[in-house]
């Protein structure tokens, strides 16, 4: 592993704006943000919508540019899109044409760096995602489970040193749900990777998160950064545990007292 | 596979569907009954044709199923007309060739224009109208238009089908493009695709599949022109032969063009079709 002294991201009086019409004059999404978040550190952003998280989240993926103010992942500044970020999406935005397996070698093939060893790669992670027998399977023979768990996988095989997650599993049923952020916990625990997730989902933000830091908008701004002192691994029997229930408590009145 | 042994599974606990095979099987033995009860139909209609047939007793008005059969198997040999004209096979070929030429072009610029219309705001404003006009035209009103501008040769012909393709494949290149989702992209590229390589292997591939429905729909467009072009204006192809044999009181020719034009629609169509499943695991 390489060592690194400066955070894993790090967000420096960041303004974005919208365009807007003559008259609204445009809509401020963030000014003045600051962010840091220590490399392996699971933290969560939390806050109702339109306060601006995935508008942070564009500016960390390279999606977008800031219109002021300095965005830096791994100590240097982020300039458009790229692999060593793994972005995941409210949907898998899996490509419906590729089997699971060529969804996952998408992105080493997009760059000319497939070899016999990625390739292995993949089908190895297909199969730490529990879909080692759904390989050759299309998107749409997979349940939506399981496409998220291909997405997991695309992005894990660029070997990301940041995941960003957008609400991922925002638009799944609470089974589906529960399961994913079950996995997801497992994965962060094997891998420790840097994540940046974002929520509106108290007690997910709770179970994931080391930190959760409280938004508002807008223009989106820190309310509050609480930090997760619970013990890991965690599991989502830990929900019902008084020291969780307490922080559920304090993330939410954190989250209601700006919106008084 | 070693691999297997190596890597436990994170999600043991998840029960995994017993995959894509079961529901493939499944639809497999639905796809032949499907087919059988197809061929009732199709067999049906022919017990019906034939009963009328009978009931009526005059080959003008209707000709039994084995009359019309023969009359096209025998001009499969014997051209038609007698003097300077050409088999069923022949006539169909004509046909079949304006049909892939006019529409081939009409594809062509239709994708191009639709693609050009979904990157370059200005011009999709300026273009829109222009479409939205022609769209509702039938092509056939056309046809004097061009005899008059290109005379009756192959040059009209070739026009009328790419009229009426192109307005066709430009919507359905536009709302195909439209439809991909722009975090498809985005995915595309955060797993580090350059821009050029997203659009090629994301955004256009993910548009192929609404592409290639276009140009099952505008096929059948082609078809309705060609026909009508020809009975009006030609000496060669199915409308030709049709109009002729009618003309001439041939009632069993005039089925057996009709019939050649359903089984080439048929073959094109399945041609396009074959396109679409490559292009689209979730149609197959």
């Amino acid at each position: 592993m390489t060592v690194t002294t400066a955070p894993a991201v790090q967000v420096q009086g960041v303004r974005r704006q919208f365009a807007g019409s003559r008259r609204s004059g445009g809509r401020v999404a963030l000014d003045g943000f600051d962010l840091t978040v220590a490399e392996g550190e699971f933290l969560c952003l939390l806050g109702p919508s339109g306060c601006g998280k995935s508008t942070l989240l564009d500016l960390l993926a390279g999606f977008s540019e800031p219109d002021g103010g300095a965005v830096l992942v791994g100590g240097e500044p982020v300039s458009g899109p790229g692999p060593d970020r793994g972005v995941l999406f409210q949907t898998p935005m899996l490509f419906p044409w590729l089997t699971a397996l060529d969804n996952v070698l998408y992105g080493p093939r997009a760059r000319g760096a497939l070899d016999d060893e990625t390739r292995e790669r993949a089908r190895e992670l297909l199969h730490t995602v529990g879909l080692g027998d759904a390989v050759d399977a299309y998107p749409h023979e997979l349940s939506g489970g399981m496409r998220h768990r291909v997405a997991f996988a695309r992005v894990l095989v660029n070997r990301p040193r940041l995941l960003l997650m957008d609400e991922p599993f925002g638009a799944l049923d609470a089974i589906t749900r529960v399961a994913l952020q079950r996995f997801l916990l497992e994965l962060w625990q094997r891998d420790r990777t840097t994540i940046v997730f974002v929520t509106h989902d108290v007690e997910e933000a709770v179970l994931l998160g080391d930190r959760v830091c409280v938004m508002s908008g807008s223009p989106g701004r820190t309310r509050a950064v609480i930090d997760v002192d619970l013990p890991r691994p965690r599991s989502i029997d830990d929900t019902e545990t008084l020291p969780f229930v307490q922080l559920k408590r304090r993330v939410r009145q954190a989250l209601e007292k700006e919106h008084a | 596979m070693s691999v297997d042994q190596r890597v436990e599974p994170l999600v043991s606990s998840l029960p995994l569907e017993p995959a894509a095979v079961v529901r493939t099987v499944r639809r497999r033995s639905r796809d032949w009954s499907r087919v059988g009860y197809g061929l009732l139909g199709l067999l049906l209609a022919a017990l019906l044709w034939e009963v009328v047939s009978l009931v009526k007793d005059d080959p003008v008005i209707l000709p039994s199923v084995q009359a019309t059969l023969r009359t096209a198997y025998d001009t499969l040999t014997q051209p038609y007309p007698a003097v300077q004209g050409r088999t069923l096979l022949g006539h169909a070929l004509v046909s079949g060739l304006r049909i892939v030429a006019g529409w081939g072009a009409g594809v062509v610029v239709g994708v191009a224009l639709g693609g050009a219309m979904a990157s370059v705001k200005p011009l999709r404003h300026v273009l829109d109208p222009l479409i939205e006009l022609t769209r509702p035209l039938p092509p056939l009103a056309f046809i004097p238009l061009f005899i008059v501008w290109f005379g009756i040769g192959e040059t009209s012909k070739f026009l009328l089908i790419v009229v009426g393709v192109t307005p066709i494949m430009v919507i359905a290149t536009v709302s195909a493009l439209d439809a991909v989702p722009a975090e498809l992209v985005k995915a595309g590229r955060s797993l580090g695709a350059s821009p050029l390589h997203a659009l090629v292997t994301v955004r256009l591939r993910a548009a192929l599949p609404g592409i290639v429905t276009g140009m099952r729909l505008a096929m059948g467009g082609a078809w309705t022109s060609i026909v009508a072009v020809e009975l009006i204006a030609a000496s060669s192809g199915l409308g030709y032969l049709i109009n002729n044999a009618g003309v001439n009181l041939q009632t069993s020719l005039v089925l057996s063009g009709i019939l050649a034009i359903s089984v080439l629609g048929l073959l094109l169509d399945g041609l396009l079709r074959l396109l679409q499943r490559a292009t689209d695991p979730a149609s197959r």
